[in-house]
């Protein structure tokens, strides 16, 4: 149904899906640019057709209380996206050593996924622990994290591998703290949803929905009280934003005018509740429109539209202007957490019950890294070549860090008294003498 | 009788008392209220009650709106039970310690508390690591004035304390641990039925030594009363079911007659509840050999070798019965 390009055949898609959808308005850039009071006077930011009459199954990904189980689409992308106007002249704008860069990252994060998910389902190397894949998002954190500087701080969510990679991430440490090694970035204590590198401004995963708003909020505040011009980004699913941190957060940020970007990655559906059913507003970001702050809604599967969005909310914040708001629709190719529906060497998770396999289909065809590939061809930024000798470097890199992993050492046990307090350890109060077993015995 | 599965004695409960109860609420995130028999019946309770008695197919992850606006339907009078997962065990605390606990008492006995929160625990697993490990929180809930505290450990019980609770006019905070779910249960009535609140049971009468356990430490207090007998100990094992009010009675008789008190935590040791169950029976019993072991104070980190170090598991427990026994 979908040909080469990505586009989809509307009249097919009705006459799979079985009903026409509701026709609504979507996605007009609500971007205000700097120095220019209101942003509606600006709509080309995104770049992509987002302001255009598209053909939904339901009226936007959000208040649609009416919205059933059963109902098997509950949202399509628009027909066609394509990556043009503004957002793709400011992206083309970065050397071409950024863009490989970024085209690296991409690919790196979407491989390293991949093969964590054939490990876990193939389960020969006994991985245990919750993992969340962000397999189809990688345009957010990519076109965001291209926009920061090093020393700019990230604050995660528990799907946050991607935003890891994107900033720069060691692909070894990662994998090593999914075997739950010595040498992972944890040292095994952590896991998956929980790796940190602070080193890199990389604040951490994060296991409670919702936790991004103040640690983002907090290190921004503490660049203000340091004078740095560093600013933070508080990363954030359609779930994450009923938090009652969300408001108390984006509320204050404004007020202070703190460096903080928020940025939603809305794939509308948290766990298997989709967001239609818990979200009074059309989109997540429509929340704190009453905050005099720049909204960005961008189609987070566009490198371009997001890179653009973000490097207007970066440059607003180290202008002393504030928050911005952004918020990318995209789409999990694979179960909430774990593989689900996921099969070794197949992507995708297929046949799970709060999804149909046909909206899986249909986002499939919007990938963020084949478009931003296409993208690359057609301005001519890169060869072929260049492309897919960095794809096989990706894939090396990630084929390492599974032998770096696998080679790693397990944490010494009795490390599990350590680096709870800064210093020392806490008493083995699991043992009666504190130290160890005195009548050891079977059971 | 069909054999229940836990998650459906449980929710057998909810629903039995909603039945009588027309204008009781039954909140919940995450995790739907549907379960089934092994004969093929659904019990689903979000169809039965409609939406608005239940959060429906369910409601956004906003632990303070599920527990605040269900104490304001119990600070008006009617019946309300929230049932939140085991990543915000926490989340509702404020709104318990300064709302739930405290209004019968601020308005001079005026508002009633019918209020339940049935809070998921976690558990000692691998694998998950620190936010969605942890264990022994019942501990901070029962410091709060106000607030009774229940910590069922099979299905039996988890259906007669949940309904004692949801009958209870007083704020009940009702502990549900995953790690007591599974293996053998005991029978459950299709009727609904009580489990006094305050009454701890003896599951193993013994001489020598009283060790007190509640879920999740008792799965590994049943796998070890085997090895502690055949070391030749006598040991007495009292599930005290309802942490507060406690069953000191209970225990105090128990420890009378062997004069050893072991209790096992799955808990932080710092500040958890078994250091109150020693407290209470030390007092009530003078001259008694007490130990406690726990989880150390540290989060539970993700690695399968260092959890399995932590945990205060079954051969931990029998050399701690054998080391009181020798002191």
């Amino acid at each position: 149904m979908p040909d080469h390009n990505g586009n989809i055949d509307r009249r097919t898609l009705l006459k799979a899906l079985g009903s026409a959808g509701a026709t609504s308005v979507v996605f007009s850039s609500c971007a205000r640019s700097i120095g220019t009071a209101r942003a509606d006077s600006n709509p080309s930011l995104t770049g992509g057709k987002w302001d255009k009459t598209v053909t939904l199954a339901s009226a936007g990904p959000g208040g649609n209380p009416a919205w059933q189980p059963g109902d098997a689409v509950k949202f399509l992308p628009p027909e066609k996206m394509p990556t043009r106007g503004r957002a793709s002249d400011t992206l083309a704008r970065l050397s071409k050593e950024q863009l490989l860069t970024l085209y690296r990252r991409m690919n790196a994060s979407r491989k390293w996924e991949t093969a964590m998910k054939d490990l876990f389902v193939g389960g020969k190397d006994g991985l245990y622990g919750a993992f969340h894949t962000y397999i189809g998002e990688e345009a957010i954190a990519c076109g965001v994290m291209a926009a920061l500087n090093d020393d700019d701080y990230i604050a995660s969510t528990h799907r946050g591998h991607g935003h890891l990679i994107a900033k720069g991430g060691d692909l070894n440490q990662m994998a090593a703290e999914i075997f739950f090694k010595e040498s992972g970035y944890n040292k095994g204590y952590g896991g998956s949803m929980h790796i940190t590198d602070m080193s890199k401004g990389i604040m951490g995963m994060n296991g409670i929905v919702g936790a991004s708003f103040y640690l983002a909020a907090g290190a921004a505040l503490r660049a203000l009280v340091r004078g740095t011009k560093q600013l933070a980004v508080a990363f954030f699913g359609d779930g994450g934003a009923n938090s009652p941190y969300y408001f108390s957060a984006v509320r204050s940020c404004a007020n202070y005018r703190i460096p903080v970007i928020f940025v939603n990655e809305n794939n509308f559906q948290y766990m298997g509740v989709p967001m239609a059913t818990v979200c009074p507003t059309k989109y997540i970001s429509d929340y704190t429109k009453g905050l005099d702050i720049p909204h960005h809604v961008v189609d987070g599967n566009d490198v371009a539209a997001v890179y653009a969005a973000t490097k207007e909310a970066a440059d607003w914040a180290r202008a002393g202007k504030g928050p911005s708001m952004i918020e990318g629709i995209t789409y999990r190719w694979y179960d909430h957490s774990g593989f689900a529906g996921g099969r070794v060497g197949k992507d995708a998770a297929w046949g799970l019950p709060y999804r149909s396999d046909e909206e899986v289909r249909q986002w499939m065809t919007r990938d963020p890294i084949a478009r931003f590939k296409a993208w690359l061809l057609e301005k001519e930024l890169a060869r072929a070549s260049e492309l897919a000798a960095i794809e096989a470097e990706a894939q090396s890199a990630v084929e390492s860090s599974i032998a770096f992993a696998r080679q790693s050492k397990d944490p010494d046990p009795r490390a599990g008294v350590l680096n709870t307090h800064a210093g020392g350890a806490v008493p083995a109060t699991q043992f009666f003498n504190r130290s160890g077993l005195a009548n050891p015995v079977s059971v | 009788m069909a054999r229940k599965s836990y998650a459906y004695a449980q929710l057998e409960g909810v629903a039995q008392e909603m039945r009588k109860n027309k204008d009781m609420v039954f909140f919940y995130e995450y995790e739907v209220p549907v379960a089934t028999l092994p004969t093929g019946e659904v019990l689903d309770l979000a169809k039965e009650f409609g939406p608005l008695r239940t959060s429906g197919r369910g409601w956004a992850i906003d632990e303070s709106w599920l527990v605040g606006s269900a104490v304001g339907v119990a600070a008006a009078g009617s019946i309300a039970v929230v049932r939140l997962p085991s990543m915000t065990t926490l989340y509702a605390i404020e709104y318990i310690y300064n709302q739930a606990g405290k209004l019968r008492s601020m308005t001079g006995g005026q508002a009633s508390m019918p209020f339940v929160l049935w809070q998921s625990g976690g558990g000692r697993t691998k694998g998950s690591a620190g936010q969605h490990t942890e264990v022994g929180q019942e501990a901070l809930y029962a410091n709060l004035p106000g607030i009774k505290v229940v910590v069922p450990s099979n299905a039996y019980d988890a259906k007669g304390l949940l309904i004692a609770a949801i009958r209870d006019p007083d704020p009940v905070v009702y502990f549900d641990y995953p790690e007591v779910k599974s293996g053998e249960q005991p029978e459950v009535p299709d009727d609904p039925y009580e489990v006094p609140l305050g009454k701890a049971v003896v599951r193993q009468p013994g001489r020598d030594i009283t060790i007190v356990a509640w879920a999740p430490a008792s799965v590994e207090v049943k796998r070890a009363l085997p090895a502690i007998a055949k070391a030749g100990i006598s040991a007495e094992y009292i599930d005290p079911r309802t942490l507060k009010p406690l069953d000191v009675g209970t225990l105090a008789a128990s420890v009378k007659k062997t004069r050893r008190l072991l209790v096992v935590e799955h808990g932080h040791y710092t500040g958890g509840y078994g250091s109150h169950v020693i407290a209470e029976v030390v007092q009530a019993v003078p001259g008694v050999k007490a130990k406690k072991i726990a989880f150390p104070d540290v989060p539970g980190p993700g690695a399968q070798g260092m959890m399995a170090w932590l945990r205060p598991d079954a051969p931990k427990i029998v050399d701690a019965a054998i080391e009181i026994m020798k002191a």
